[in-house]
């Protein structure tokens, strides 16, 4: 199985792309911490997490095809 | 014409006139009400902002968009439409980054439910913003 993370606004740049695919990830929580490890300067944003847009705090199971988006704070207008 | 959410670069003239065009052709309406943000030139510690580099979660933005229409349209029964329109991309100052286009039958609903609209897109439209400075450093809003 396979997710797509998309990362937006400061987190693209910091992570240095748009996007990443990551396999074999059973859980939110367990995509996190992959997350953290490939991109540990990422701990020092506030961002909320989305699945499938919409936003979540759990830790969801994920399925092949998932698109989780990391979002730092909104800032439109 | 149909009126998306995100337009790339500013907010075009082209945009509020179809939007007037279609108002013209109601006859429930008395009132409208227009908000346009704007990208000001700021100076922030000594540099000036040239413009600002706006990016969206377009997916999310639909959904956003039209949560916070249904909120609007929901909590002010007098409201007959709302549209809101947010660039991406590239906005120099001086232009045009966010519409919002509120019809309702009276003045009274049209002004509130226009200024909440543009509150509730503050809050949770999946937009964020690089302001780009003259020196062409930038900076994370």
């Amino acid at each position: 199985m396979e997710v797509k993370v998309l990362f937006f606004g400061v987190l693209a740049e910091v992570c240095g792309t748009s996007f990443k695919h990551y396999r074999d990830v059973k859980s939110l929580g367990d995509l996190k911490l992959r997350i953290f490890d490939d991109f540990p300067e990422i701990v020092h944003y506030n961002f909320r997490i989305s699945v499938n847009s919409e936003i979540t705090d759990n830790d969801l199971v994920l399925k092949s095809g998932d698109e989780v988006a990391l979002m730092p704070p909104f800032a439109g207008g | 014409m149909e009126i998306k959410y995100l337009t790339d670069g500013p907010v075009s003239g082209d945009i509020l006139l179809n939007l007037i065009k279609t108002a013209s052709g109601k006859t429930d309406s008395g009132g409208h009400m227009i908000f346009l943000g704007q990208v000001r030139a700021d100076e922030i510690t000594g540099k000036k902002v040239r413009a600002i580099e706006y990016s969206a979660y377009a997916e999310l933005i639909d959904l956003e968009a039209e949560k916070i229409k249904n909120i609007i349209l929901s909590e002010f029964s007098d409201v007959k439409s709302v549209d809101i329109v947010h660039s991406t991309g590239v906005v120099n100052a001086g232009e045009i980054s966010l519409l919002v286009f509120v019809s309702a039958g009276h003045r009274h609903q049209a002004i509130l439910a226009c200024s909440k609209t543009v509150e509730l897109i503050k809050e949770n439209l999946p937009v964020w913003k690089k302001e780009i400075f003259e020196d062409n450093s930038h900076l994370w809003k």
